[in-house]
């Protein structure tokens, strides 16, 4: 007896809990999918018609989600522009910038099906399913946009299924392109090198190579040719090659009459690393550029010992900055577009227009037509003005001619942080779609692309280096950008979660940063032998499927792109 | 409750004919659960907890057996059976990171136990307090540094411009030029056994210590009395006074084998060393989280998981055969 009433009782609480497992376990997951489900349907039919409330009242106040996927200052409370933005549409905004990790916080994000109202764009959002569709909206509500957008309507669509879910925030351009800085990838060098060296302009790897070893004779305390190999960031090594064979930034592959190829086995490269490591036999290079994280770099380009680097601008410009800061401006850098010889240079791309780069509406999002309304507002150029120039009279001045310019306690003003955390939103514009080029009266988007306004920004130092290349701005290191090339760039050609063509991808990416590092360091003799033990290591990739699957994107993107 | 209640239940209990089961202690039935209400309604709430967050979430683990998409409601989900599994064993990658998470870890158990170990017993031969406590002290302070900072420190330490074991080794005429300690893949599972020695070793003192506080002072006057000497005292009294604490630490840890850690070998690691510092974790994260690819993470989880579990119970099972402390 007395058995039989232990053997039930444990019998009970085994049931209790099998039920209790089975009960939460299907309860939450058929709720997720119901809520995910049902929130999809609705937003997207309220989409399709005009909710009543929405279009009646305009100014109602409301207060948006917004996440954005990347650091970023909170603008401060009494914000200038948010102010204005908020008298005029009733709209205040809960801003959030990312913190620690995108993957991370991305991956809570799906899981949960917890998202705000708008969201940046991610191609890992799209296959979640978390953005509403946005054709049927700008069609309906946002004439503005759908003009912005016009020539470029069939790119900004998602190559899966055609519609659009995120309104891309750069690459859109009207009037004339105006680029005085250069942010794309170069052969750097240090403007005191250069000075010194009597204002060379090196054409090839060789004198490239000559001035640094000249320079590094005369000053052995300096470090002559800096790298990076570290976590994403290891383009520094990879895309070297491609530039110098005349192709633009395609990422792993270079397309030649709309075919891709990847480039790392080829003779380009090998010719690339070979002549890297002859100069680490030279003590030119840097010994610990592949050990090194991307702090110490920074650091080493932040301590002006760095002569030159192969490098894209913006990724080494946070060094340059607190080189600019302490005052050291000969140590900051100009770059050159090497080439092979024979090769036609295009290094400087008309940035192509951002797919999924940029803002879109959640599936959760409160009132969508409100959004696409405001967004169309903003894309005014009268918005656009306020937003990227600021407010006339008080952050810039018009002349007689009416050209924009700044006065320069405007222009220092607009140096610092806390003047813009009050004055601007430039971590929320980032993301907003955007006019540039030049505005109908002729003043270029913003401050920064001004010619003349750019020029005058200067400090004198810059001005005599820019007078004595007999130059107005940096990007004249570099050709004029030829027309893009229809399905460009190929690296944005998305590659499925956990298909071959991503996986032989990775691996590429692993053997390179395993083997080319490698082959630089070995010694002269040994070279050969490394880059044939690495070549044999490529070809046993599945690279046929990644370089059909960007082949296949190509042409997609050559069929449905082409502007009639 | 009041004392006149109390007795009345310890007497009935006491009068009441119980059959006591060696193995479970005192046997379940209705009557024990009634005496016992109050201990159940404590425990109800810890029950519900566990159920919650470590009984639920294994509800996860269908994805494994899935191509799982994140949109899909669970009916639509594609199944796969076992090809995550077989993705996973039939990768050279994965074998080597098995092959490099087991030797971490193993370095790390040994190296982190024998330093514990040693470190305790020196400790409690100090007589002055004041030092002993001074040292305690700085020995274990690292352990509240995040990896992320602990890194960095070793980077720094172990770079060829001014790095302080180089200079060190350097100055002491065993190396003519600096090494680059970080680009060669066999320094690699040394320097992550270092690491962690430098950063745990006085975290894993503090238990050793505790237990050794617990033995029996009359055992040393005895050893004293007999004649043996401090090494002796320390071979045959201390040791086998920790040997307790020793196994049951063994026998948990043992579970962990898989888990060689995750940030230090990423932040330390680079392309010229991923031979050797790729870990499953890093394994996970890259080929499973950030391509995507839920359904792999999840699979290697399983692995990690059921290879534990058989750890720790053929660990308990040796330590009940040669009549050790164990933890079930």
């Amino acid at each position: 007896m007395h058995k039989s009433a232990k053997r039930s009782a444990q019998a009970a609480a085994a049931g209790v809990l099998a039920l209790t497992l089975a009960l939460t376990g299907c309860g939450s997951g058929s709720n997720n999918t119901n809520t995910g489900g049902d929130a999809g349907g609705k937003n997207a039919a309220s989409g399709g018609n005009a909710t009543p409330a929405a279009a009646g009242d305009d100014n109602a106040p409301v207060t948006f989600s917004v996440f954005m996927n990347g650091p970023g200052q909170q603008p401060t409370p009494d914000n200038k522009i948010l102010k204005l933005i908020k008298d005029e549409t009733g709209i205040t905004f809960n801003q959030e910038f990312l913190v620690g990790d995108l993957q991370q916080k991305l991956g809570v994000m799906i899981a949960g099906g917890d998202y705000p109202d708008i969201m940046s764009g991610d191609d890992k959002l799209i296959n979640a399913k978390a953005y509403i569709p946005l054709e049927d909206l700008i069609e309906k509500y946002a004439p503005n946009l759908k003009k912005h957008y016009g020539a470029v309507w069939n790119q900004i669509k998602d190559e899966s299924d055609g519609h659009i879910y995120v309104l891309p925030s750069y690459g859109v351009y009207q009037g004339k392109i105006t680029e005085p800085t250069y942010q794309g990838p170069g052969f750097w060098l240090q403007k005191k090198v250069l000075e010194e060296m009597g204002y060379p302009t090196p054409k090839t790897l060789d004198e490239y190579f000559d001035i640094i070893a000249k320079y590094k004779e005369k000053h052995p305390d300096v470090i002559g040719f800096e790298s990076l190999n570290f976590d994403w960031r290891v383009f520094p090594l990879q895309n070297a090659p491609e530039h110098l064979s005349g192709h633009p930034n395609d990422g792993a592959v270079i397309v030649d009459n709309n075919k891709a190829q990847i480039f790392a086995d080829k003779d380009i490269s090998k010719t690339y690393y070979k002549k890297l490591n002859e100069i680490n036999a030279q003590g030119l290079m840097d010994k610990e550029a592949f050990v090194q994280n991307y702090d110490q770099y920074l650091a080493k380009v932040a301590s002006g010992k760095v002569v030159g680097m192969f490098d894209q601008h913006w990724n080494f410009q946070d060094g340059e900055k607190s080189l600019i800061s302490q005052g050291k401006l000969e140590d900051t850098y100009i770059g050159f577009p090497l080439l092979y010889p024979g090769y036609e240079e295009w290094y400087r791309d008309r940035g192509a227009v951002g797919t999924n780069r940029g803002f879109g509406i959640s599936i959760k999002a409160k009132d969508p037509v409100r959004i696409i309304k405001f967004w169309d507002k903003m894309i005014t150029e009268d918005w656009q003005k306020t937003l990227q120039w600021g407010v006339k009279g008080e952050d810039y001045e018009v002349n007689a001619d009416g050209s924009f310019y700044r006065t320069p306690e405007q222009r220092a003003n607009a140096d610092q942080t806390s003047w813009q955390v009050a004055n601007k939103i430039s971590g929320m514009f980032g993301y907003m779609p955007k006019i540039q080029g030049t505005y109908s009266d002729g003043n270029a988007a913003d401050a920064g692309t001004q010619p003349q306004e750019f020029f005058d920004s200067l400090k004198p130092y810059d001005q005599k280096i820019l007078k004595a290349y007999n130059k107005k701005s940096w990007s004249e290191f570099f050709k004029e950008p030829k027309e893009n090339n229809i399905y460009f760039p190929a690296y944005s050609i998305v590659l499925k979660d956990g298909s071959p063509a991503q996986l032989a991808q990775s691996k590429l990416n692993d053997l390179q940063v395993k083997y080319l590092p490698k082959a630089i360091m070995a010694s002269p003799a040994e070279f050969d032998s490394v880059w044939q033990d690495y070549v044999d290591k490529i070809h046993k990739l599945d690279i046929k499927a990644y370089e059909d699957r960007i082949n296949e994107g190509i042409q997609q993107r050559i069929e449905k792109w082409s502007v009639k | 409750m009041s004392d006149a209640v109390l007795d009345k239940q310890v007497k009935k209990q006491k009068t009441r004919k119980r059959k006591v089961d060696p193995e479970i202690g005192v046997s379940l039935s209705w009557k024990t659960l009634k005496v016992q209400k109050q201990l159940i309604f404590m425990s109800v709430p810890i029950a519900i907890y566990l159920i919650i967050f470590n009984y639920v979430p294994i509800w996860g683990w269908v994805m494994a057996f899935q191509n799982y998409h994140p949109a899909l409601p669970f009916g639509q989900q594609e199944w796969v059976g076992f090809d995550q599994f077989k993705f996973l064993f039939s990768d050279d990658t994965f074998l080597l990171v098995l092959r490099n998470t087991i030797a971490m870890s193993f370095i790390n158990l040994v190296l982190g136990t024998v330093t514990a170990i040693g470190l305790a017993l020196l400790l409690n031969e100090i007589r002055v307090k004041f030092f002993k406590r001074i040292v305690q002290s700085i020995s274990y302070l690292p352990h509240f540094l995040s990896w992320v900072i602990a890194a960095g420190i070793v980077a720094t330490s172990l770079s060829i411009d001014d790095g302080i074991i180089n200079v060190i080794l350097m100055k002491l005429h065993l190396i003519k030029d600096p090494i680059m300690w970080l680009s060669e893949g066999k320094y690699f599972w040394g320097i992550v056994g270092a690491s962690n020695v430098w950063k745990e070793v006085g975290w894993g003192t503090i238990i050793y210590l505790a237990a050794i506080t617990s033995i029996d002072p009359s055992l040393y006057e005895a050893a004293s009395i007999d004649g043996a000497t401090r090494m002796q005292k320390m071979r045959y009294v201390t040791l086998p006074g920790i040997k307790a604490t020793f196994v049951i630490l063994l026998i948990m840890n043992i579970g962990h084998i898989l888990d060689a850690g995750f940030e230090l070998q990423y932040l330390l690691g680079n392309g010229l060393t991923i031979d050797y510092s790729q870990t499953i974790d890093i394994f996970v994260i890259k080929y499973g989280i950030s391509m995507g690819n839920y359904s792999l993470a999840t699979a290697a989880g399983i692995f990690k998981t059921i290879v534990s579990v058989i750890l720790v119970f053929m660990a308990n099972y040796t330590a009940k055969r040669l009549g050790e402390e164990r933890l079930i």
